[in-house]
């Protein structure tokens, strides 16, 4: 795929299994199977999404180095990593999920539903 | 091999082209580290299918428009060759459509056009070359009070009037109309009214709707013109309205009631053009039956003016029809033909580049290979092809547009006289709509062409060929091979087409007007009735003006005629020598007849074969002299001298006139037809009652030199006459005759064009083809003289291919032009549809320029140096 794309976070919708599947990557699950395993995810959900992240900009993909697949006596496996708009998107998704958080704990601790 | 992999090959099916391997290998290489487990492999076809529609939607989308733009930016040669041979194809078609639609499918621009009609008569015994027959005083009348089947009918008559503001005289182009012309258009004045009751009755107080132009220009678009009394032709005239803007059905800028007298009714000449607005539901054809049900009533009461013998000859007959056709007539077959012509030059433009897009194509095999290797099907590879070549096609139609833009207005330029202004010509949505097709069809037709020898094709062998594959290339081949004869047989249907035209041309050029036309200048004058008394002044006025202009220095002759031939005016009655009369209900030969002066026969060069020309004491009530036509003076007193004999009006016992003279004969109506009989009256035409002057006149004047020098002269000497009397339409005589061909000339001028670039664009392919075909058997060639093979003969192998495309070509052309050479009709003179001078003249011509294209790579073959032709193997 080449040509210019679209990129930044206003290019896609940041579902929870977008972001979910993004934060694995930051976390450096590189391999589409490690994401899955890392989200719990089914490969049918995790599979679509890192397309529609590779499409918006947010992820770069790339094919693993022949040496390094040799070296492991397996195919050569295609890895992700995120890009700068793809960190952004991230932190922007953090901030929001902290945000809902606060929201739900304010939520929690309201009288009516004390339960200490 | 596992489940899981069979399984990811099967789903990969779904995912398109080029992103297919990389998809399977990503999936495979995940897989193995798993074991190869199903359990985690049925996500594959979601992924798969998310694929799929993504990119089809949208990145598959534009996706193949950036790589067709990027294909088309490597090779700009050939984006530049191709598009512009595009461009011109469909520019030259948008063009010849918009005046197509203008003219000939654009309704008129006015409320419900299907119900405005033509409401006329034909006549085709009478041989005369006219539109339709008008309508007289009584018949309009009779037709007014006895038609159902329409809402509204007005007659008309086109006039002109000098308008007098400001001091100077202006000329305008008007109309009379009767009251129901406003109401048959459907177009209502913007400021005031139309006419109302009665003002179409003698005696009523004379009044006068203005065009906008007009109400702009002349009088500063003030509102209070309406009311206002303005002098025209003497006359002073109310402004009652404006009409609104753009209303003109010629060029017309004024209209004025067209009086007619009931009680008086003139029912002799024919001369009021009738329209008519259909009643709600009527059709033409039942408009048409009452109309010939009116008229068989009418000669039953009025057989003084239409005696039923005259009216079984002449075949008299209604005839209703759109009222666009009245203005069409001349127009549209020419416009049919040239349509067909620029389809044609179009399929050539579509031949060549479809030959263009095979080259590449050729050139392009090696990738092509790579790519379907890869994955890419033959849908991907078709996809491709056809994204460059419609993106190509729709640029060329941009491109095209803009060249019909300025196309339209040459065109309209070289038109046969001038279209009235209602045929509104230009780019409009259905000239874009018209566009966006040809270009998305000849995109489609020439991007499918390279693309059908895909499929089953050995592609280990093209990859290890480097591309030159020799077997695969055949099909394509002689897909080239049937470019290059069709664009043959096309350029030369068009060049026997032009060459029919050429050839009329030149016999039109070569026809013998029986009138000269060096030196002359010619303009019109119309002398105002309130200003000139019928009789002794109007001869006093004429001949003060021949005086006047005859002492202007370089002036050689002065003449003037009523109607000057081959301007389109038209003044014919039946005529019949005195002693030998036509048995009454018998039609006797209609005469052209004018007015003139003695200076007239002069000027024009005019042979006088017999007796004299007429003088200015030849004067009605003094002495009736006439000048008769050769072809007049033949047809009643054959073998015998005209000169002495009497002829006059048929049945009008009263009035004759003795003939002096006899005049060569001239071509009247038009250059291409045969002359009239002519008979050449004084400027007075009538007896001490009735003096019947000529007040419109058609001036010539030779000089010298320069006959446009001796228009400011003329217009002086005018002046110094009349100063009120603006002269009319100055030009050269010679000017009058170009226009008379100009349906020709405009015919002859596009078809020599659109046949020149076939034969350009036909003769480029058969020598890219030729040249292609030597590339291809250099090492052949280069073994073949290594052998020994004499040079001739590598020659006359390549020129012998070469002319078996040419002769299949011609052969393929000579029967499309045989069948398709009649369409050019009544546009082709003296010369038959199937000339065989012109059918084997440009058969030859063609032979001899394909011969030349063949010539070069032909030579290029046999200077093929072996060893180097070898080596490249």
């Amino acid at each position: 795929m080449t040509g210019t794309r679209r990129t930044g976070v206003e290019g896609i919708r940041m579902t929870q299994v977008t972001a979910l599947v993004l934060r694995a990557v930051a976390a450096g699950y590189r391999y589409g199977f490690d994401v899955m395993d890392a989200c719990g995810l089914p490969s049918g959900t995790v599979y679509p999404a890192l397309r529609r992240l590779h499409a918006a900009g947010l992820l770069a993909a790339r094919w693993e180095g022949a040496a390094e697949a040799r070296a492991e006596g397996r195919p050569r496996r295609r890895t992700y990593e995120l890009t700068a708009p793809g960190v952004a998107a991230l932190t922007e998704a953090e901030v929001k999920l902290a945000h809902t958080r606060e929201l739900l704990d304010g939520l929690a601790a309201a009288p009516s539903g004390g339960a200490r | 091999m596992r489940p899981s992999l069979w399984w990811i090959r099967a789903v990969s099916a779904l995912v398109p082209g080029e992103g297919r391997r990389a998809w399977r290998e990503e999936w495979e290489a995940e897989l193995a580290t798993r074991d190869g487990s199903m359990r985690h492999a049925w996500g594959a076809l979601a992924d798969a299918w998310y694929v799929r529609t993504e990119g089809w939607t949208m990145n598959g989308m534009s996706r193949d428009v950036r790589t067709a733009l990027r294909g088309l930016a490597r090779k700009p040669a050939f984006t530049f060759l191709a598009g512009l041979t595009l461009a011109i194809g469909i520019g030259a078609n948008t063009a010849i459509f918009s005046v197509v639609d203008g003219v000939l499918i654009d309704p008129l621009p006015f409320p419900e056009p299907d119900r405005l009609v033509s409401y006329n008569h034909e006549a085709p015994g009478l041989g005369v070359n006219v539109p339709v027959i008008p309508h007289s005083e009584a018949m309009y009348l009779h037709y007014l009070e006895g038609a159902r089947a329409v809402d509204a009918l007005a007659v008309f008559s086109d006039d002109n009037v000098n308008l007098m503001s400001g001091g100077e005289p202006q000329r305008l182009a008007a109309v009379q109309v009767t009251r129901e012309y406003f109401d048959v258009v459907g177009v209502q004045p913007v400021l005031g009214r139309g006419f109302v009751e009665g003002e179409d009755r003698p005696g009523a107080e004379p009044v006068a709707v203005l065009g906008y132009g007009l109400w702009q220009q002349t009088f500063g678009s003030d509102p209070s013109v309406v009311g206002r009394l303005v002098e025209m032709d003497g006359v002073r005239r109310r402004v009652v309205g404006v009409m609104p803007e753009g209303f003109a059905v010629t060029d017309e800028e004024l209209w004025i009631p067209l009086e007619i007298d009931p009680d008086d009714a003139d029912g002799g000449s024919l001369g009021l053009i009738g329209v008519a607005r259909l009643a709600e539901g009527a059709t033409i054809e039942a408009a048409q039956v009452e109309m010939q049900d009116l008229l068989g009533r009418y000669a039953e009461t009025h057989a003084d003016d239409l005696p039923p013998g005259i009216l079984e000859q002449s075949g008299l007959a209604a005839d209703v029809k759109p009222l666009k056709e009245l203005f069409v007539q001349d127009v549209r077959q020419a416009l049919w033909v040239l349509f067909g012509t620029v389809g044609f030059v179009l399929l050539i433009a579509c031949a060549n580049v479809a030959n263009l897009f095979l080259v590449r194509a050729e050139a392009r095999q090696r990738e092509t290979a790579v790519r379907t290797a890869m994955g890419a099907s033959r849908l991907d590879m078709m996809r491709q092809h056809l994204s460059e070549s419609v993106l190509l096609a729709l640029g060329a139609g941009v491109t095209g547009l803009a060249l019909a833009a300025f196309g339209v207005q040459g065109l309209l330029r070289l038109a046969p006289a001038e279209l009235p202004e209602i045929l509104r010509v230009g780019i409009d949505g259905s000239v874009l709509a018209f566009t966006l097709g040809v270009s998305l069809t000849t995109g489609v037709v020439f991007g499918v062409v390279p693309v059908l020898g895909y499929g089953r094709r050995d592609l280990s062998g093209t990859l290890r060929e480097g591309g030159r594959s020799s077997t695969d290339g055949e099909g394509r081949h002689r897909a080239r091979r049937g470019l290059v004869v069709a664009q043959v047989a096309l350029a030369l249907v068009l060049l026997v087409g032009s060459g029919l035209m050429l050839r009329s041309f030149v016999a039109l050029r070569a026809v013998d007007l029986g009138f000269g036309t060096e030196g002359l200048m010619t303009f019109r004058l119309g002398l105002p009735g309130a200003e000139y008394e019928d009789g002794e002044p109007v001869v006093d006025f004429y001949r003060r003006l021949t005086e006047r202009l005859e002492s202007m220095p370089g002036v050689e002759a002065v003449g003037m005629n009523t109607g000057l031939p081959l301007t389109g005016s038209k003044s014919a009655g039946p005529m019949e020598p005195v002693e030998r009369p036509f048995p009454e209900g018998q039609l006797a030969p209609l005469v052209e007849r004018r007015q003139i002066t003695p200076g007239y026969f002069d000027v024009m060069s005019v042979p006088l074969l017999e007796g004299r020309a007429l003088e200015w004491t030849d004067q009605g009530d003094r002495y009736r002299a006439v000048v008769v036509s050769e072809t007049l003076a033949k047809a009643f007193w054959p073998g015998e001298s005209a000169v002495g004999r009497m002829i006059r009006a048929q049945g009008d016992d009263e009035h004759a006139w003795e003939v002096v003279g006899v005049a060569g004969d001239v071509r009247f109506d038009g250059v291409r037809d045969e002359p009239l009989p002519m008979a050449y009256l004084p400027v007075l035409a009538g007896d001490a009652e009735s003096p019947l002057g000529a007040f419109g006149m058609d001036v010539v004047v030779r000089v010298g030199g320069d006959p446009l020098a001796a228009v400011q002269g003329a217009r002086e000497a005018l002046r110094s006459v009349d100063p009120r009397l603006p002269m009319i339409n100055p030009r050269t005589a010679a000017s009058v005759v170009e226009d008379a061909m100009a349906a020709t000339s405009f015919t002859v001028v596009l078809l020599g064009i659109a046949a020149a670039v076939a034969l350009l664009l036909g003769t480029v392919g058969l020598y890219g083809v030729i040249s292609y075909i030597v590339s291809r058997r250099t090492p052949e060639i280069g073994v073949r003289m290594a052998l020994g093979a004499p040079v001739g003969t590598v020659l006359r192998g390549v020129l012998g291919e070469g002319m078996v495309l040419t002769g299949i070509g011609v052969a393929l052309g000579l029967i499309g032009a045989w069948s398709l050479s009649r369409a050019l009709g009544s546009l082709l003179y003296g010369v038959s549809a199937t000339d065989p001078l012109t059918f084997l003249g440009t058969a030859a011509l063609l032979g001899a320029v394909a011969l030349l294209a063949t010539w070069i790579p032909a030579r290029r073959a046999s200077r093929v140096d072996p060893v180097q032709a070898l080596r490249a193997e």
